[in-house]
């Protein structure tokens, strides 16, 4: 059976299915060969949110998806909740709702790690069902620079920072496996300049905007791809800021 | 020998700095384009660039590196106003504490500016000063407010000056309302323009991103390849 998750169920949930042989597929993650349809949302709508409900949608009518395990609790985000109750109706497979509200931090050494900030970002999504490959080498760094906030829908993005980037914010909830722990999402090294990113049309930009005018980082918000303009603005901001 | 010079190669202009003669230039981008002159250009910047020169520096780095060289302190609030965009950032301590650049919803409030002028006739310096901000949510769409305002009655040349105010009072507050802005790109030369900003303006001309790639080209390690800047950033 395929189980495709969103968002970042409960660890236990998840292996349920990993134990009895089953593939979990992330409906977050971009799916090279399904396109992302505006017939299913609005047109201004977050781009994670019509990924996910692109690749629900395709992937469950071409049989190719048996289960959604949906979180719809503080660890995603409304849209996701309003969505799942209409996917439920929409398609012919069980969509699960659960939230996670697990408290116990499994900690995050790869948001410390010396590896470049996309690979960083790549281990973190690809760990959020299965553990991390004992052979990875994690070396804690000290921060030079910081990305706070959600992975981005073009990682190409991740690639301007130096490999010192640490990552705070939700996707270090994700990595600590306590994706609605809001006081660690809003922890963060004063002094370490940082970029705090959101994708259009997130309700957590108001968050991602607070932070940025009160520590005085850089305030970026994407839509599908990396334009001219954000990358332009990343690298001034790295090159005046980073020491 | 070929000429050696720096270039912003903006929407409409190209901006030009001779290097050996220490002289600057503006030639309209469509003509820069057709140049057949032997031309080394070891920096270049600007919307038009594409290719061209042997490094290509990113706008907001030269904005921010000619606002640098040019204003005395080292905190200020920079807003360059082009053709087609509009971009700023707010400087503390030679730190970028916050930036955007517009390339939508500034849409092309400079190249407008410069239309309705030749359209209308007008001398920008002599343009009422009483006139009514008109609402702009966009150059374009505040055109279409102006020309309500003429076919109601209104005069152009209030008319268009309500529209510069319009687009004065959205810059202003894209850059969050400081004391003091300093003004780059070519609406430096419209008095009218900065006249239209609800708080002091310091124009410092068309150069602004020229001033930056000329620091950059006679510090090169101050133009240390963000690259090196990831490189230099080792682990424990």
């Amino acid at each position: 059976m395929i189980v495709g998750i969103v968002g970042v169920p409960c660890w236990e949930e998840m292996q349920k299915y990993v134990k009895r042989g089953d593939i979990i597929i992330d409906l977050d993650d971009a799916i090279p060969e399904i396109s992302i349809e505006d017939s299913y949302l609005p047109k201004i709508y977050c781009s994670i949110l019509k990924r996910v409900t692109s690749n629900a949608i395709t992937l469950a009518q071409a049989g190719k998806l048996h289960l959604i395990l949906a979180d719809v609790g503080e660890g995603k985000c409304d849209g996701m909740r309003y969505i799942a109750s209409f996917l439920r109706e929409l398609l012919p497979i069980p969509v699960v709702e659960v939230r996670n509200a697990n408290s116990t931090g499994w900690g995050y050494p790869i948001c410390q790690s010396q590896l470049p900030l996309r690979k960083k970002m790549e281990l973190i999504v690809e760990t959020v069902s299965k553990p991390i490959n004992p052979s990875t080498k994690l070396q804690k760094t000290i921060p030079s620079c910081g990305f706070w906030g959600v992975p981005p829908s073009d990682f190409t993005l991740l690639e301007l920072f130096p490999p010192t980037t640490h990552i705070y914010g939700w996707t270090r909830c994700m990595e600590n496996k306590t994706p609605a722990n809001r006081e660690l999402e809003l922890q963060l090294d004063e002094e370490v300049p940082t970029v705090f990113f959101t994708q259009n049309f997130c309700q957590r930009s108001a968050l991602a905007f607070h932070l940025a005018k009160r520590y005085q980082g850089l305030f970026v918000q994407m839509d599908h791809h990396l334009t001219k303009s954000i990358r332009a603005m990343v690298e001034a901001f790295i090159k005046f800021n980073v020491k | 020998m070929s000429e050696k010079i720096l270039i912003d190669c903006g929407t409409s202009y190209t901006k030009i700095y001779y290097i050996d003669q220490n002289y600057y230039d503006v030639v309209p981008s469509r003509e820069f384009r057709k140049w057949k002159k032997e031309l080394r250009i070891p920096l270049a910047t600007g919307y038009n660039t594409r290719g061209t020169g042997e490094v290509q520096v990113n706008e907001l780095i030269a904005l921010a590196e000619g606002g640098l060289r040019l204003i005395p302190e080292d905190s200020f609030t920079l807003l360059d106003c082009g053709a087609r965009d509009v971009k700023y950032l707010n400087m503390k301590e030679g730190k970028i504490i916050r930036m955007d650049w517009n390339t939508e919803c500034g849409a092309f409030a400079g190249q407008v500016i410069e239309l309705l002028i030749n359209y209308f006739d007008i001398d920008p310096n002599k343009l009422p000063s009483d006139s009514e901000k008109i609402p702009v949510v966009c150059a374009v769409l505040g055109m279409t407010k102006m020309f309500d305002k003429i076919a109601e009655g209104v005069p152009y040349p209030k008319a268009f000056m309500g529209f510069l105010k319009g687009i004065a009072w959205n810059c202003y507050h894209l850059v969050d309302k400081p004391e003091l802005i300093y003004l780059s790109g070519g609406l430096c030369e419209n008095r009218a323009f900065i006249n239209s900003f609800p708080c002091q303006v310091r124009p410092l001309g068309r150069y602004v991103l020229l001033e930056g790639l000329k620091s950059f080209y006679e510090n090169p390690s101050r133009l240390r390849p963000l690259e090196e800047t990831i490189k230099q950033s080792n682990p424990l």
